[in-house]
């Protein structure tokens, strides 16, 4: 075998083993999601670390029970789409009991109870919900503020705008995007304590109990579990420690951040554990990204040239395909929709679904421009190859490949830095890469600004030495 | 047996009949200079010798191979016809050296070692020695022309095939790559040419053939073919040739 057939061998079998791997995980360890942003319910620490009511409520019942868990921070909305997909074994998110989720969940009995309220900026003049008439309101999807809001939009004639991140919303809010949001009480009164500029200028509806969650008909005994540890928790007093500790303690007690840790240098060097790993993750899953996506797309492009029919038919279907379809779909349709009609408890990791993302999806792109740099090539050139005996692959690798590869340089420059840039939309199914990453320290410091300028400091820092990097590599070659 | 058997060699691009029964034989060590207006199908026919270009009908023998029986191997073919171009086509990523050593040393025809030093031979024939590590890019079209047919001598073939080799060069470059055909000739290959360099084919033809309308018109010794043409419209060919 030739060199890069080994190369391809292996990366095959790589993937091969960790397919594997992910089918056969072990039973005993449940996969429990929560979400990302959800405090006091749930929230990263500095390091990393969840903490919130949800988590330790968890942890103390686990400990109770013997329960074996893996805590996977996910989005609210990814987190109940991979429970009905059996992704994950229980989802425990600040999520409302309601008769329609009983369809296809089974809950545990209610561990906290909180109503919806409304919030404005501070110096909003909006004060009831008449005042909303003809405005925009700020709802995050899946939760129980926005059913209400929901319920309530004809009554009183607001228009609806969505986000899947409390902290987006809140930002909406106050730069006066939206007028309004609504969110769970303990939520909104947390964040407004630790520095969300917004008011809460109504009562409680709707007030709703907040339950673990299964897929109704699976893992009773898991639910059994919960139930008979948030009784003796309840019992032991614990119960009542963690709640008061996470709803009558400032954020900064809570995560370990200083108020004198708020300048931009401060944050970033307070953050730099979890921002370095965030970034090492984006980086990681570009590379092997960048490496399979031009496997696929050479491969494509190849095709794509090749006498006869077949060939190019199949390279422009794919091409079609996964050029054609946008990368969140993908992303969505690998990780959860993939191993959903396979069934049998199949499950893909989210690194390697994100990374497949990649690869199909960078790879289509490349291998048109491949096909195209191919295509670039003069006719006469493999003529004159085969002229002289060179059998087709042999003109092809010798040939036409060295001077098309050459004409392509510039759009393989184009598409690394692209890749690296999409790697953020992967933060969708929980990568925790430096997108991600910029996400979920906001979630604790709502320090927006200054956060997400880093992050694009960052990126800009990366693609720059990428161009470098490139730049040099295309002078080596002329 | 000829070197090469054309017999009613047909073509056609869709509804475009370019061929239209074509005979021809080439005998060893013979010169043959094809004559004829634009797009007569010159180019097409030589194309067919090597298979850059699938007959739609008639039987082409090449040194004993049969081209349309399936079971020939077309690249053993190629190996042993060389094809000259109008546009050159050396690989332009490759110096001098590498464009001549490519095929025999991917085809296992001599070591590297050996290659380089056949190459050398070969370019010093042509009579461009101090150009082995030359871009092709960087050497006029007489020169880039003379080291295209060093390439195709590198694989040592027993017919060389040359399409209108000097219709792209500048006047003051012709007669360069003309003095390397003719030393070929002098040297006992068999060479179908495509030229409307007439002095050429006058002085080293042994036969000139007449194409016009995909058919072979008239053929014959140069100075029949020239001094005494029988079709008009060869003669009405040659007349817009020497006026020109
Ligand atoms: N690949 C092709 N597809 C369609 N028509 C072609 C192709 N190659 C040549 N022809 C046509 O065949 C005819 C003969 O062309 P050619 O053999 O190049 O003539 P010549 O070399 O005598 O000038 C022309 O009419 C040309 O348009
Ligand atoms: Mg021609």
């Amino acid at each position: 075998m030739k060199k890069w057939q080994v190369a391809v061998v292996m990366v095959l079998a790589t993937l091969g083993s960790w397919f594997a791997f992910a089918s056969t995980a072990q039973a005993k360890t449940y996969t429990i999601a929560t979400d990302t942003t959800f405090a006091p319910f749930e929230f990263q620490a500095k390091g990393g670390k969840y903490k919130g009511i949800d988590i330790d409520i968890l942890n103390a019942i686990a400990k109770k029970e013997n329960i074996n868990y893996k805590l996977k921070a996910i989005s609210f909305g990814a987190a109940v789409q991979q429970l009905s997909a059996n992704q994950v074994d229980g989802v425990i998110a600040g999520m409302n009991i309601t008769p329609e989720r009983k369809q296809t969940f089974d809950f545990s009995d209610a561990y906290y109870t909180s109503g919806v309220v409304m919030a404005v900026a501070k110096g909003s003049s909006v004060k009831n919900f008449k005042d909303l008439k003809g405005k925009t309101v700020a709802l995050k999807t899946g939760t129980a503020g926005a059913t209400y809001a929901k319920s309530i939009q004809s009554k009183y004639g607001f228009k609806i705008k969505y986000f899947n991140d409390s902290n987006n919303m809140y930002n909406d809010v106050k730069v006066g995007n939206s007028a309004a949001c609504f969110e769970d009480y303990p939520v909104m009164s947390y964040g407004i304590k630790n520095g969300i500029a917004l008011k809460i200028v109504s009562k409680q509806y709707e007030a709703g109990d907040y339950g673990f969650a299964v897929k109704k008909g699976k893992n009773a005994e898991l639910l059994a579990k919960f139930d008979a540890g948030l009784k003796a928790i309840k019992a032991d007093g614990q119960y009542k420690k963690i709640v008061d500790k996470y709803l009558h303690s400032s954020e900064s007690s809570l995560t370990g951040e200083t108020a004198s840790s708020r300048t931009f240098i401060g944050l970033f060097t307070q953050n730099l554990d979890t921002i370095g790993s965030g970034l090492w993750m984006t980086l990681v899953l570009t590379v092997v990204s960048i490496v399979l996506a031009t496997i696929l797309g050479m491969i494509l492009g190849v095709l794509g040239v090749m006498p006869g029919k077949l060939g190019p038919a199949i390279s422009s279907t794919i091409i079609y395909i996964f050029r054609g379809m946008p990368l969140m779909v993908l992303a969505f349709f690998i990780y959860i929709g993939f191993p959903d009609l396979i069934g049998h408890g199949f499950k893909i990791p989210a690194f390697v679904a994100g990374m497949i993302t990649l690869m199909l999806n960078e790879g289509a792109y490349t291998g048109a421009f491949v096909k195209g740099g191919f295509q670039a090539v003069d006719d006469g050139q493999m003529e004159a190859a085969r002229s002289l005996g060179l059998p087709y692959w042999t003109a092809m690798r010798k040939v036409i490949m060295p001077q098309g590869i050459r004409i392509m340089i510039p759009s393989f420059i184009n598409q690394f830095i692209i890749t690296l840039k999409d790697t953020s939309i992967l933060s969708v199914i929980g990568i925790v890469e430096l997108t991600q990453t910029g996400t979920l320290i906001i979630a604790r410091n709502f320090e927006g600004f200054k956060i997400w300028l880093m992050i694009a400091i960052i990126y800009l820092i990366i693609i720059t030495l990428l161009t470098w990097l490139s730049n040099w590599v295309q002078r080596r070659m002329n | 047996m000829a070197k090469v058997i054309v017999k009613d060699l047909h073509k056609s691009y869709g509804d475009n009949e370019v061929l239209k029964g074509l005979n021809l034989e080439v005998e060893d060590n013979e010169v043959v200079c094809m004559i004829g207006p634009s797009g007569s199908g010159k180019s097409t026919f030589l194309r067919c010798l090597n298979d850059l270009e699938v007959p739609t009908q008639g039987q082409i023998v090449i040194s004993g191979y049969d081209l349309s029986d399936k079971g020939t191997n077309i690249n053993l073919v190629r190996e042993n016809i060389g094809m000259v171009f109008q546009h050159f086509n050396l690989f332009p990523h490759l110096s001098v050296m590498q464009n001549i050593t490519l095929a025999p040393v991917q085809l296992n025809k001599e070591s590297k070692e050996t290659a380089d030093v056949t190459a050398h031979a070969l370019l010093k024939t042509v009579g461009l020695a101090d150009k082995a590590d030359a871009m092709p890019n960087s050497l006029s079209g007489g020169q880039q022309q003379r080291v295209a047919i060093a390439r195709a001598l590198a694989m040592k073939p027993k017919i060389m095939l040359f399409d209108e080799p000097t219709s792209a060069l500048d006047p003051e470059m012709v007669g360069d790559v003309l003095d390397v055909m003719k030393k070929l000739a002098a040297d006992g290959m068999t060479m179908i040419v495509v030229t409307h360099e007439m002095g050429f084919a006058k002085e080293v033809a042994d036969r000139v053939v007449f194409m016009s309308d995909g058919l072979i018109q008239e053929s014959g010794k140069p100075e029949d073919v020239f001094d005494h043409p029988k079709s008009p419209r060869l003669q009405d060919f040659l007349d817009k040739v020497i006026n020109v």
